[in-house]
């Protein structure tokens, strides 16, 4: 095997897993565990990758793309509130210092690590809500992960997240539910339920040759046809997917996984809805400030939206990204010089199809202006999603209601985010309820098909 | 010993349709009589059992709970590496699949608690392996009252709302644990059973928890150091009175209610149904039909519950002999597959290619995050890019071959050990034009051959 890829070269997860358990929150370790060193897994729901669609009037040009940013992500340092005279009292040793951040008018600065997002807002392409937040505000990373990606309401479970409810809610032969959800990487909440999704993972695994390729498909050939069209479709999402040219086995997962869910969005008949996780926000200790470790992730956040703009081409214009994290940080820092699980953080939305600005109250630093000692949400997420789901995808407000996120009377839709609403353009698809478990189970199916 | 070809295909079958795939050599040991082979698996007093050796039983891994997470995984790894050299014994390995298709219908996850971590090992070896030729009742209530399962479907702090610490605190009932009960262990979805069924089952095994670390440190809700991470009933957590489940009531007192009505559940026909139906197409087909499945049920129900029985009419069935072997093994058996073929034993401290590869195609045993297990159906694990990264992980397994184990068997002289007659013309046409040793052994691991069972 080549030496340049020898797999050794990369930490087996357990030694990743012995570093993280050494560190971190309580439960950082099974989070991690969990999700993070799930790492970079094949998705596998997949039947057929860029399968055939039925042709329909509705827009198949809107691309939507949302990006977990795992484990609570600091807002307060991303969108430093300059207008709040609390700042840099609360976040001492941690604030930045306003002449060093990114403007954004008078009230907020950006973070200097997020160069191209600022310069993407100075165009009109960046929207940024600085205190949204989830029901749930009982700060635990697995639970606020689950209430985030299910969109119900605090303490409320479900097997099935907001994003495959949304697909399954729209009327058979929609494009984008045609094309199907697309999961880089793992297999978030957000996208599992009955409707199927594809998957691509950028894998370090050394590529095998051609010339095996060929062999097997010699040996799959008259005896296994359906094994080596699985394989070869397979094959070529891959190739679609990963970066050809010169230097692309040096980027790292996270830049091919964005570089690549960006290829496959922008083809012809790609998927349209993404979804993909950014790991290692939970800045419990040494979190940095201008520079340092937050700043790190930031700049990696940073890269990767101008991966998705420079990939997706003149689709960009047709996009919205939306980054969004289960919790906010403590305003006060800790004794680690670090901050711990809070409550409301910034939601971020990029894109050609955003309609630019800051949206939603700053509620204050001050001690009444907190909810339990931390930022209070003036915007819930659903909210957000509502907006985004109506006025770019052009889902109809009902079926919002009803479906995606039921029992959100609590959270208005969010409308004026996208700067050419779909709301209008597009007519209002049929009311279609995504099938419930008894209509989908196999036992179920097995047991209505032969009159059990 | 002149052996026709339908007995060396139908050894073939036996291998892979009901076993774990060949070890070099044992598609001609069993060829003679394949059928007899497997009987004899299933007939063989304690097959499934691991020997504890140096493994704890209930109350040493329960004392694990809670310690460290370092503790909790160290033992999780000893039980994974016994597991899978267990894997490795048998000539066929059917009653090893049964054991992987009981854990997988109780799937849990280690990830969601250490008390899981610690003893989902445990477990296996003691209620799934100590059953899976018994009787499936005695298998759902060592599940259902076991630490871990309790944990994974949150019933450690369901308290019934009469209950007297429910009134003092004003807390209620978990349904987690009583709705997959119905929906996944027992009944499956459509078998009868409503929201108020749900309910009551709850309320009846409200107070069902156990010890967490703290309670033990602490001494508290009735935990002490001996008891540590153990099954606990909490009497003043439970639900008083009876409660009516599928139109019978359960008034028992205490913990005997919720032993009842499990065992009621265990014997219900709606379980053999569940259970037969599972079984034909985990071994046969995606689409089993009632000609498959009523006659596991039956068994079952003839037999009370045996899953011996079950095991024995699945093997008699007709078409279990000749139905086209078109289910695609899954990422872990064809990791154990490939292992067995190469006779070679499970090495911990170089499981690296074997747990990177079972993470990139998402089938880490013992990792399923949901609680209704690892996908049975082919189009999940057949889908392009699971068979693309299948790929390049048997190329990282001929490689880990090559360079870890110094692997020197020639690719073909391999493909014949295992497949004998049974490899087609086309697959060794393709293993005889592969130009090394590395690209002869990926292409053994992706004839259909070895990715068909």
């Amino acid at each position: 095997m080549a030496t340049t890829d020898d797999p050794r070269a990369l930490p087996p997860a357990e030694a990743r897993l012995a570093a993280a358990a050494a560190e971190g929150c309580p439960d950082a370790r099974l989070l991690m565990s969990r999700r993070a060193l799930m790492g970079i897994g094949a998705a596998l729901f997949s039947t057929a990758f860029l399968p055939d669609f039925a042709r329909a009037d509705t827009n198949p040009e809107a691309r939507f793309l949302v990006v977990m940013l795992r484990g609570g992500m600091d807002g307060i340092n991303l969108m430093i509130p300059k207008l709040d005279p609390r700042y840099r009292e609360v976040r001492r040793g941690l604030a930045i210092p306003f002449a060093q951040t990114l403007s954004l008018g008078s009230d907020f600065g950006l973070h200097p690590g997020l160069e191209r997002v600022h310069n993407l807002f100075g165009r009109g392409q960046v929207a940024l809500v600085p205190a949204a937040g989830i029901p749930l505000k009982n700060r635990s990373h697995f639970e606020c992960q689950d209430n985030l990606e299910n969109g119900l309401p605090a303490n409320v479970s479900n097997a099935t997240g907001w994003l495959n409810r949304l697909l399954g809610s729209l009327p058979a032969g929609d494009p984008i539910r045609e094309r199907r959800g697309l999961e880089i990487g793992d297999a978030p909440l957000i996208l599992r339920g009955p409707e199927p999704v594809l998957g691509w993972s950028p894998t370090w695994f050394e590529k095998v040759d051609e010339a095996t390729i060929a062999r097997l498909q010699t040996a799959y050939g008259a005896v296994d046809p359906a094994l080596w069209d699985s394989l070869a479709r397979g094959l070529e999402a891959d190739r679609l997917a990963r970066d050809s040219g010169a230097g692309g086995g040096d980027l790292g997962p996270l830049r091919q996984a964005f570089i690549g869910a960006a290829r496959l969005m922008r083809a012809e008949t790609g998927p349209r809805i993404a979804v993909l996780s950014i790991e290692s926000w939970d800045t419990h200790s040494q979190q940095g400030g201008v520079t340092g470790y937050f700043n790190d992730r930031l700049r990696e956040l940073d890269q990767a939206i101008g991966d998705l703009r420079r990939e997706l081409e003149a689709a960009w214009d047709h996009t919205v990204v939306v980054c969004v994290t289960e919790f906010g940080r403590t305003v006060l820092t800790n004794g680690d010089r670090g901050t711990d699980h809070g409550i409301a953080t910034v939601a971020l939305m990029a894109g050609g199809a955003v309609r630019g600005g800051i949206y939603g109250d700053w509620p204050g630093l001050g001690p009444k202006q907190l909810y339990e000692g931390d930022l209070r949400a003036t915007v819930d997420l659903r909210s957000v999603f509502k907006g985004i789901a109506a006025d770019h995808l052009g889902v109809p407000p009902e079926v919002l209601e009803a479906t995606v996120f039921p029992d959100s009377a609590d959270a208005p839709l969010f409308a004026g985010l996208i700067e050419a609403p779909e709301r209008a353009r597009r007519p209002l698809a049929a009311h279609v309820r995504p099938p419930t478990l008894a209509e989908t189970a196999p036992i179920a199916l097995y047991r209505r098909s032969h009159g059990l | 010993m002149a052996l026709s070809r339908d007995q060396i295909l139908a050894a073939h079958l036996a291998l892979n349709r009901f076993g774990l795939g060949a070890r070099p050599g044992g598609i001609r040991r069993i060829a003679r009589d394949a059928r007899a082979a497997i009987e004899e698996e299933i007939a063989t007093p304690r097959i499934a059992h691991i020997p504890q050796r140096r493994l704890p039983g209930y109350v040493d891994a329960c004392q694990v709970v809670h310690t460290s997470f370092e503790a909790e995984y160290r033992l999780k790894e000893r039980e994974l590496s016994a597991r899978i050299a267990k894997h490795m014994e048998p000539e066929i390995g059917f009653v090893e699949r049964l054991v992987m298709f009981f854990s997988n219908h109780f799937s849990m996850s280690i990830n969601k608690d250490g008390s899981i971590l610690a003893t989902l090992g445990q477990l296996e070896r003691d209620v799934i392996r100590a059953n899976v030729l018994g009787r499936f009742e005695d298998m759902l209530l060592g599940v259902i009252g076991h630490p871990a399962m309790i944990a994974y479907l949150d019933n450690a702090d369901s308290i019934g709302p009469n209950s007297p610490i429910g009134l003092s605190w004003g807390v209620g009932l978990n349904m987690n644990l009583a709705r997959e009960i119905l929906e996944l262990h027992t009944l499956g979805v459509g078998g009868g059973y409503g929201e108020a069924d749900i309910t009551a089952l709850a309320a009846i095994i409200s107070g069902w928890s156990y010890v967490r670390g703290w309670e033990a440190d602490y001494r508290i809700n009735g935990g002490n150091r001996r008891n540590r991470g153990q099954f606990i009933f909490r009497e003043d957590w439970h639900e008083p009175g009876a409660q009516v489940l599928l139109g019978r009531s359960y008034g028992q007192p205490g913990q005997r209610q919720g032993r009842a009505a499990l065992a009621a559940l265990a014997r219900h026909p709606a379980t053999a149904q569940f259970l037969a139906f599972k079984l034909v197409r985990h071994f046969l087909t995606d689409t089993p039909t009632p000609d498959l499945v009523d006659p596991l049920a039956e068994a079952y129900r003839q037999s009370e519950g045996s899953l011996r029985a079950m095991a024995r009419a699945l093997i008699a069935l007709p078409q279990a002999w000749t139905l086209p072997l078109t289910k695609l093994r899954t990422p872990y058996e064809l990791q154990i597959a490939e292992m067995r073929g190469m006779n070679r034993t499970y090495d911990p401290k170089e499981r690296w290619p074997f747990s990177e590869a079972l993470r990139a195609l998402r089938n880490l045993p013992w990792e399923r995050g949901p609680p209704d297990g690892y996908p049975e159906e082919t189009a999940y694990w057949m889908g392009p890019d699971g068979m693309r990264v299948r790929l390049e992980t048997a190329q990282l397994n001929a490689w880990a071959l090559q360079g870890i184990h110094n692997y020197r068997k020639r690719p073909m002289e391999l493909a014949r050990s295992l497949f004998d007659d049974a490899l087609s013309g086309p697959s060794r046409v393709a293993i005889a034009g592969a130009p090394d040793q590395l690209q002869g052994l990926t292409t053994v691991f992706m004839i259909p051959e070895f990715q068909r069972r």
